[in-house]
């Protein structure tokens, strides 16, 4: 177990900073998910932390040492790949084994090790055979093994789940969140998906064009998210946002209509245009007369309710509802937000304003 | 006709063809030349040509010269291999990292592949020749040799002059093949094993080694009958002298059938070398299977 303290660390390949001035403190015992899109450099931070990559400015440290000089090999931290990189001429006992045996401990201790690690993971029939002779799903489980037999400082996860199908990545999601919370090691867990992210992880770090965007527990970016690109990021059906204008008394209008009402915040004058951010759970469906009026375009149903695509003049959004109401296309219903939902944004900077 | 039987042959019918040719083209020619072996053939001979069973392979037990040319056949394909591929493999190496004009560097190594071998086969010949050659008069300011003369004279070291060519001719051929093997082996591979505490060496040996040793076995079988039957080099820069002292099979049969016209001798030392290979191809061929197929 282990704490890893990123301070300023940036990395450039020569056509421009990947990761920009970053400082990130990953604590003891924690599952720390680096959420973004690709190319938002998440895999070069961990990379970064493995020792594969070298930093181009900062420092990296590994329960208080300095670890920018130090070989992947010395810093004893495991990986899990995307791609699981299993030793293809090698048994499942034999991959599994090999770090072990780079220790130099005695057999019979490398045997039991990797027993009891195959036997947590469900691969003890499997350990005589060639990772060809596994499914996608055995495959992922043999390279979390490779990990765990190690007992490392930390483990590094890179996209390990999505060469798996829908099902099994659920089924190694709780999995993987279980093994954390019986070993209790330091995790790092690279992602795009922010389900993942949402539910495996304690803290979760957003990424976007190599800067952090935010940091924090999962329901706390999900509901105080610091800017559009966090508030988008996560959440399915994704976050509406419509152009708005605030008015006097915290009316927000969008498209001539006052879609709902917030406490103005500070500095803001009336008349100032805005982003206006609504997550569509938080939306309700009400008679056209009571709430603001918007048309029905598509209505998409996902059995634990229904997705309601809605036209607000030449805007769009999204609400998702338990509501039994009969709706068809073309409809006409009342739409309300109520108090809390609404979340401002800067147009331009994309900051959030309340 | 029955229309199952007719069933049952239409496949032959569609792949006829092709095995009539191969036949024609390979099995023929070679069935004709394992005749010869048995037959007495000589071509300015006009009385040869009778049938006479084993005796050239009786005659061959008691020839020096063909037990010189295999003994010489096995140091000349076991050096030439061994050091063709050692070179071959460094070079793989060198050039599977990235370092600036690599494409260039790439392009040159592999150039000594596309020159013929009778002309490689020349201008080794000049090189080892003192008059006109660097090579005997480095050889002798390193010590190697007492005075600068060609080796290709000296029955004792004239061997080594085809090899050093061979050499040079052949490493391209293992960096090729190699290198191409060694792109092949996933990155992330590398990186696991440096996660899990290897360092270079053992990275190489561990990870390398083994996801190369397909490759090296069958380049190693192809390069060793290759080398085994390819006269070529030393024909041009020794002609099997002097006092066929570098005679290998491949050459003694050019030198039996072309110079001395004895056909049917020629076919069966030629016979004799096709069986050792067939056994030394099938030797390898089962040690790989056992190596790659352990259970």
């Amino acid at each position: 177990m282990a704490t890893i303290t990123l301070s300023n660390v940036s990395k450039d390949y020569g056509g421009g900073p990947v990761l920009r001035g970053m400082d990130l403190e990953i604590r003891e015992g924690e599952f720390v998910a680096l959420m973004g899109p690709s190319g938002c450099g998440k895999s070069t931070l961990l990379r970064l932390i493995a020792g594969l990559e070298e930093p181009s400015g900062g420092e990296i440290r590994i329960d208080g040492r300095r670890v920018n000089e130090v070989a992947p090999k010395d810093r004893d931290l495991a990986m899990v790949f995307q791609s699981y990189a299993l030793y293809p001429h090698m048994t499942v006992r034999e991959n599994m084994s090999f770090a072990l045996k780079q220790r130099r401990l005695p057999p019979a201790e490398i045997k039991a090790a990797v027993e009891a690690a195959a036997s947590k993971l469900g691969l003890t029939g499997l350990l005589e055979r060639k990772p060809k002779a596994l499914s996608g799903g055995q495959r992922q489980r043999v390279a979390m093994g490779r990990a765990i037999v190690r007992n490392p400082k930390a483990f590094l996860f890179d996209e390990p789940l999505s060469n798996l199908d829908a099902r099994l990545r659920e089924q190694m999601r709780y999995e993987i969140r279980k093994l954390h919370r019986e070993l209790g090691a330091t995790s790092v867990y690279v992602t795009h998906d922010q389900v993942e992210a949402m539910t495996m992880a304690d803290r979760i770090v957003a990424l976007n064009d190599g800067a952090i965007q935010q940091v924090g527990s999962p329901q706390d970016l999900y509901d105080n998210p610091a800017n559009l690109f966090v508030a988008g990021f996560l959440g399915s059906p994704p976050m509406n946002f419509l152009d708005a204008t605030l008015a006097p008394e915290g009316a927000l209008v969008v498209e001539g209509q006052t879609l709902a009402h917030v406490s103005p915040p500070a500095g803001l004058a009336a008349g100032t245009t805005l982003t206006l951010g609504l997550r569509p759970e938080r939306l309700a469906l009400t008679d056209p007369t009571e709430g603001t009026a918007v048309r029905v375009d598509v209505v998409e149903t996902t059995g634990t309710g229904r997705v309601v695509h809605l036209a607000l003049g030449p805007q769009r959004l999204k609400l998702f509802t338990m509501d039994p109401r009969p709706l068809a296309p073309g409809d006409v219903v009342g739409l309300v937000a109520p108090p809390g939902a609404p979340l401002l944004f800067d147009p331009v900077s994309g900051a959030r304003l309340s | 006709m029955n229309r199952t039987l007719a069933l049952k042959l239409e496949p032959y019918f569609y792949t006829a063809p092709s095995l009539l040719l191969i036949a024609a083209i390979m099995l023929v020619p070679l069935v004709t030349g394992l005749s010869y072996a048995f037959h007495d053939l000589i071509l300015l001979d006009p009385l040869s040509g009778d049938f006479v069973g084993l005796d050239h392979f009786r005659e061959m037990l008691d020839d020096d010269g063909f037990w010189t040319a295999l003994r010489n056949t096995v140091v000349w394909t076991a050096v030439s291999v061994a050091l063709q591929f050692t070179f071959g493999l460094v070079l793989a190496l060198l050039l599977n990292r990235p370092f600036p004009a690599r494409g260039l560097v790439q392009a040159l190594v592999f150039l000594p592949w596309a020159v013929p071998g009778f002309l490689s086969g020349l201008t080794w010949a000049w090189l080892f020749n003192p008059v006109i050659g660097p090579l005997p008069h480095w050889l002798h300011g390193l010590g190697l040799l007492a005075t600068p003369e060609n080796i290709l004279s000296d029955p004792r070291l004239a061997l080594w002059g085809p090899i050093a060519a061979n050499v040079w001719w052949g490493i391209p051929f293992f960096a090729i093949t190699l290198l191409a093997a060694l792109q092949s082996i996933p990155k992330d591979i590398y990186e696991a094993a440096a996660m899990d505490g290897a360092g270079p060496l053992l990275r190489f040996r561990r990870v390398t080694l083994p996801l190369l040793a397909p490759t090296i076995a069958i380049t190693v079988m192809l390069r060793t009958v290759w080398v085994a039957n390819f006269a070529e080099l030393i024909v041009v820069m020794t002609k099997g002298g002097p006092a066929d002292a570098t005679q290998i099979l491949s050459s003694y049969i050019f030198t039996l059938a072309f110079q001395r016209l004895d056909f049917g001798y020629a076919s069966a030392v030629a016979a004799v070398l096709l069986l050792l290979l067939l056994a030394y191809a099938a030797a390898v061929m089962v040690l790989r299977h056992a190596m790659t197929e352990r259970p």
